[in-house]
Parts: C-alpha cells; sequence; structure tokens
C-alpha cells in the first residue's frame, strides 16, 4: 500500500465531491433547525427533487429549467409538511417520515409511468449540469487536480453557506427566525407572526433540498435511480446537529464525512477489508454526534450555571 | 366540516402510501377459487408424472420471481427478468416479479411467495440463501430455484454460473488493454481496477477469475479491488470507480448490479475504461466499455421455468453452467471497436478468443472461490 496513493491532491476534490450533497442537505435541515423545526423529511425533499430534475432535463433538455422546477417540487413537498405541522400540528417526525416514505413511492411510481423504466433511468438526453473548467489551471500541476471541472453546484455550495450564514446572523429576518426558535412565545410577544416564519423556513428548506437532489442526479451524476439518495439526507441531518445548524460548523461535519468516504473508497483498493470500510461512515455518524451533542451539553451547562449566580 | 374533509383526506392519502410501500410484497391477491386450482395443479405435478403434459399446456402455472435488488439495474436482475418474460410468452405461464433492497424486504417476499402457493418460486441470487435454507423445507409442494448458488433441499433446483471463466477472460482483456498507452485516458501503469457490489462470495468467484486472468496476461500487474456494500447506489459505485482511477487504474470491472450504472457512468466522466457484466451493457456508456462479462441468467430463469412447465423439474440438483456452455462469455468488442476505429487493439480480441479454446479444452484451469466450482 502506498501511501500517497491514498493521501493526495485528488483527494481533496473527492471529499468535496462526496460532501457537497450532504452540505445541500445540512442547509436544508439547518434552516428549519433554526426555527426549532427538525426537518426529517430532507431525505424525501431531495429524492423528490432529484426525480424531477432528472425528468424535466430528459424532456425539455434544459439543466437550469431542470434545477428550478425541481427546487420548486421539494419546495411543493417541504409545504405538505408546513401545513401538517404548523396548521394541524402534527408530530414533526412522523410527518417528516411519512414525506420519506411517499417520496420513495411517488417517484417509483411516477418514474413507472412517465419514463415507462423502472428501477434506474439514464439516458443521453439527459442534460447534467456542466463543469466549470478553468484553462489556465490546466497547467498548473496540484491546483489543476484541485479545482477544475467542479460542477457549478459545486461552487455554488460555497456561496450558499456564505449566504445563508450571512442571513442567519447578519439579517433582521434572520434574527427573527432565530428568535422563533428559541423562545417563540417571546418571539410572538415581540410582535414577530411566528408561523409566518415558520412557514418561510421551511419552503425555503424546500427550495435548497429539491436544489440538493437535483444537484444528486444531474451534478453528481447523469442518472437517476430508485431511492438514490441512499440516506443521505439523514447524513445532512446528523451533520447539521454537529454544526449545531451553524451553516460553516454544519459544512465541516459534511467535509467530515465525505472526507471518510474517499478515504474509505480509497483503502479500500489496496485490501484493507470492505466490511470495515463501509462502517466507517456509520461510526463517523454516531462519534461525531456524541462529540457534539457532548459539547452542547457542557455548553448549556455553563450558561445556566451563570445565569444563577 | 373542513377539517372533517381533510381528515378524511389525510385517511386517504396514508391509506395510498402504505400501499404503496407494501405493493412490493402485495401478491397478486386471486380469489379463492383461483388459488385453490393452483394448489391443485401444484399437488398434481407433485404426485403424478402423468399430470405433467396437462400441466404444459395450461397457463395455469404460477411462478414468483424473487429480487435482491430493483428492476432496471440494466445486469443482473433485468437479464433474469428477461428470461422470466421470454417464459411468460412462450409458456403462458404468469410471473409475478418481486423487488427489495433490504434483507428484511427479502426475507418479507420470500415467505409471502411461500404462503401465496406459487408452483415455483425462483430465488435471483445468493442473498436468499439463509431464508431458503430456513423455509424451503416447510413448504414440500412448491418448487424453488435458485440462482448463483447451491442450496441443498429435496424440492430445490440451483443453477450456478462459471463466473470464474468469464472473469479470466475479462481480467485478460484488461491487463492487456491497460498496456495500450496509444488509446486516450489509457496511463502508463499496469494497474486495473474491480468494483463489485454486496461482498458475498459469488462475487469473490469473478474476482478470483479476473485477477488470475490478468495475472495470466502480466504477473506484475496490481488489481484494485472495492466493494459498494450495496447493489443500488450508483453513486457510491461511481465514487469508488473515481477512487480507482485517481490511484493508476484505467479500466475497471463493475460486478455491482443497481450500483454498476455509477461504474460506467465513472468511465465516461474520467474518460476512462470499464468493464460491464451480467448483460451486454458495451452500449451503456459507447466507447467507454471495452467488453461485458455476459452471464446467462436469462436462460438459467427460463430453463428452470421450462422445466416446471414440461413435468422435467428435478428438485435436489445442480446446474454449473460454464463457459462451454455458453453460460458466461464476453461480448464481440463491437461497440468499442467503432468508437477507437484503426486504433482498436484487435490483438485483444484474438488473444481472448484463444484463451476461450483453451478454458474449454480444459488447458487452462480458471481457480474457484472457495464453495464454487462444478463439484459444488
Amino acid at each position: 500500500m502506498q501511501f500517497s496513493n491514498i493521501i493526495n491532491a485528488s483527494l481533496i476534490y473527492a471529499t468535496f465531491r462526496a460532501s457537497t450533497p450532504i452540505i445541500y442537505a445540512a442547509l436544508c435541515a439547518a434552516i428549519t433547525q433554526q426555527a426549532n423545526i427538525l426537518n426529517i423529511g430532507t431525505e424525501g425533499i431531495m429524492l423528490v427533487g432529484a426525480f424531477t430534475a432528472v425528468t424535466v432535463s430528459y424532456l425539455t433538455g434544459s439543466w437550469v429549467l431542470a434545477i428550478l422546477i425541481s427546487m420548486l417540487a421539494g419546495m411543493a413537498i417541504a409545504l405538505i409538511m408546513a401545513v401538517g405541522h404548523i396548521k394541524y400540528q402534527a408530530e414533526i417526525c412522523a410527518i417528516g417520515m411519512g414525506i420519506n416514505m411517499f417520496a420513495i413511492a411517488i417517484t417509483k411510481y411516477l418514474l413507472n409511468s412517465i419514463l415507462g423504466k423502472s428501477g434506474s433511468f439514464s439516458d443521453p438526453k439527459i442534460v447534467g449540469i456542466p463543469k466549470v473548467h478553468i484553462p489556465f489551471l490546466d497547467n498548473v500541476p496540484v491546483l489543476g487536480d484541485i479545482f477544475n471541472n467542479w460542477a457549478i453546484t459545486e461552487w455554488f455550495v460555497i456561496i450558499l453557506v456564505i449566504v445563508i450564514t450571512f442571513i442567519f446572523y447578519k439579517t433582521v429576518w434572520g434574527l427573527r427566525l432565530r428568535a422563533v426558535g428559541r423562545f417563540e412565545m417571546a418571539a410572538q410577544t415581540a410582535g414577530i407572526n411566528v408561523n409566518a416564519m415558520k412557514y418561510q423556513a421551511i419552503m425555503i428548506s424546500g427550495l435548497i433540498g429539491g436544489l440538493a437532489g437535483a444537484h444528486l442526479s444531474l451534478g453528481y451524476s447523469n442518472l437517476f435511480t430508485e431511492n438514490m439518495t441512499n440516506n443521505r439526507g439523514f447524513m445532512g441531518v446528523a451533520a447539521m446537529y454537529f454544526g449545531n445548524a451553524h451553516p460553516v460548523f454544519t459544512a465541516i461535519g459534511c467535509l467530515i464525512f465525505g472526507f471518510a468516504d474517499s478515504v474509505g473508497a480509497r483503502v479500500q483498493a489496496y485490501g484493507v477489508p470492505s466490511q470495515f470500510v463501509l462502517l466507517m461512515p456509520y461510526v463517523i455518524t454516531v462519534a461525531v454526534l456524541a462529540i457534539s451533542m457532548a459539547s452542547k451539553k457542557a455548553a448549556e451547562k455553563k450558561r445556566k450555571s451563570s445565569l444563577t449566580t | 366540516m373542513k377539517k372533517k374533509l381533510i381528515s378524511v383526506l389525510l385517511v386517504a392519502a396514508m391509506t395510498l402510501c402504505m400501499a404503496a410501500c407494501t405493493n412490493q410484497a402485495d401478491v397478486a391477491t386471486d380469489d379463492a377459487a383461483e388459488e385453490e386450482a393452483a394448489d391443485d395443479a401444484a399437488e398434481e405435478d407433485a404426485s403424478g408424472e402423468e399430470a405433467a403434459g396437462e400441466a404444459a399446456a395450461g397457463s395455469d402455472i404460477r411462478v414468483a420471481v424473487v429480487y435482491s435488488g430493483n428492476l432496471g439495474d440494466k445486469s443482473y436482475n433485468d437479464s433474469c427478468n428477461e428470461g422470466a418474460m421470454k417464459a411468460q410468452e412462450d409458456f403462458g405461464v404468469e410471473i409475478k416479479s418481486l423487488e427489495g433492497t433490504t434483507a428484511e424486504e427479502w426475507e418479507a417476499n420470500f415467505l409471502a411467495c411461500c404462503e401465496e402457493g406459487y408452483d415455483l418460486i425462483i430465488c435471483s441470487s445468493s442473498n436468499f440463501e439463509e431464508y431458503m435454507k430456513e423455509h424451503c423445507a416447510n413448504y414440500p409442494d412448491v418448487k424453488f430455484a435458485v440462482i448463483d448458488t447451491t442450496v441443498e433441499g429435496d424440492n430445490i433446483q440451483s443453477i450456478s454460473f462459471a463466473q470464474n471463466q468469464g472473469s479470466f477472460l475479462a481480467g485478460a482483456a484488461a491487463a492487456m488493454f491497460t498496456e495500450m498507452t496509444d488509446i486516450e485516458g489509457v496511463n502508463e501503469e499496469a494497474i486495473i481496477g474491480w468494483v463489485g457490489g454486496m461482498d458475498i462470495p459469488v462475487l469473490h468467484d469473478f474476482y478470483v477469475g479476473y485477477e488470475q486472468g490478468a495475472k495470466y496476461i502480466n504477473p506484475d500487474i496490481t488489481v484494485l479491488q472495492s466493494f459498494a456494500g450495496t447493489w443500488n447506489d450508483p453513486l457510491k459505485g461511481k465514487e469508488l470507480t473515481l477512487a480507482q482511477y485517481d490511484q493508476g487504474a484505467d479500466i475497471v470491472m463493475n460486478v455491482a448490479s443497481g450500483t454498476g450504472p455509477g461504474i460506467l457512468e465513472a468511465a465516461k466522466d474520467a474518460g476512462k475504461y470499464a468493464i460491464g457484466v451480467d448483460l451486454n451493457q458495451d452500449a451503456d456508456q459507447p466507447g467507454h466499455v471495452l467488453t461485458s462479462m455476459v452471464k446467462r441468467v436469462d436462460t438459467a430463469c427460463y430453463l428452470t421455468i421450462q422445466s416446471v412447465v414440461e413435468g422435467t423439474f428435478q428438485g435436489g440438483t445442480t446446474s454449473y453452467l460454464t463457459i462451454a456452455d455458453g453460460g458466461v462469455s464476453l461480448t464481440d468488442f463491437a461497440v468499442m471497436k467503432e468508437a477507437l476505429g484503426d486504433q482498436f487493439p484487435t490483438e485483444i480480441e484474438e488473444k481472448v478468443a484463444e484463451l476461450e479454446e483453451m478454458i474449454i479444452s480444459g488447458e487452462i484451469v480458471v481457480d474457484n472461490y472457495e464453495g464454487f466450482g462444478a463439484n459444488q
């Protein structure tokens, strides 16, 4: 086993490539989490987004349209959750799981009825999200390996993390959102329309979830498979917990997952047992969550004691 | 009133959702009379051979095929389904396909079929081995068949393939191809790759042959091996394949059913090459799939159904389809020839044909993974 074959420049891009779908998913979960709504339905929203993106791209040949419509589809699914949770006080976890199951079933059904395929769908007519080729980097040894040929959505996720961080912590809307999440009644007393904030949070979350799906099926790959999200939505939720719904820390959590995945893919090729490698993402999920929960608890304890003294 | 209406609607939606979720296990609910008829037919088949002729003429034989994965993988499962569909056309039997992606679903689907009184239940892969061992004896009137592994039992027919022989040729072709540095995307290093689905014994039988074939051509070659751990995550397959390309491989063999489309897509994205599996996948990513190791799962499925229709089904038997029987083979490189034009290395094709002859004549003996082979 050669060390340089496992840790090299291309590992950086591989890590980022594997992380991007999870970062989108985590941002989708982070927005609602700021309003104290646990978005378990991320997985389902993503799956619907992924399916819509492939279908629209196949039918219209436009990846831009595909992304836009899949975002709207994500929002529509999220709206079901919002109405159920906010208007009819449904338990958010239950309705989220319902959305996930519904997404698997509806995409399977539509795959059959619209595209006439079962299991998976790929076709040369599916127009993927273009990759950004930076000509002058071709001749730069290391940077060329790392930064060339990223999909547009891979660049965009960085912008999105920054924008969402700004919105959360530097805008009135973000402050109100966090106020709703921290202490609903106080927010209401201060004149914030709590329900409107929650609706907005869930719907924006749906937009990002749809984008996450579109990236998965058009940016990361060029096909759709039943249940193609394969728990990436849940990993996003886990990363969101790790980052305490702060976009930057959340994204870092996602990169840890992506790194584990990419290193795993590389060491496996050199005879490390696959069972062990395939276990790693789950071990890391548990470890990451345990650490973040422990530190959160400690912080809370500290805050409490400073209040009483 | 409005609330009531909505709650009724919600209940309806829930029911629909539940129905959709369980549709895979939801075996056709025929009326009792028809079921009895089927049971009778099964008994007839079991008790008297003279009834066999009548059974062949009738279309009341019901066959269930349980899959460890989804249809539409353009690989193993689709191949099996092709055989079943052909049998449906030729013999007019009823075919029920049950897909499932998790172990719980597999067992539930399998048991649902057992209970439902099908005449023949075909378990499409070795993932069903444990359930068959546990349950088949409890349903003596049902005929079972399993592809890709051997399960003991008086009512079980097992069909295996010499995938090691087909993989030997694939490995040899890959080992020759990785030396063709004039072809775009082929690097200097003698490294080839192999990506599998779940880490199950039958895949190791593929790998043993692949590695032996590669080493036969070039004893110093490095073969990278990865498992995705799933049959239906093409993105995982893509990531593993790209990782192997990063590590110097220029051609990777796909043995991963529904995970496979990602492997072939990685070949296209990276401008490298792959080898298909089970069905002819050469045209899936034209110009990036050198050849495919075709495994005639369709034939196995078709012949099993035929044996039940004709009353020649023999429980407790094992058939082993080798390269000599046409059970496994490589495709004719046609798509790759077209893509590469004059650059196509014809010596690969010639050498593969030569090696195939040598395997058939017994000059080359391809090793088996433990538990596989003609005498198992």
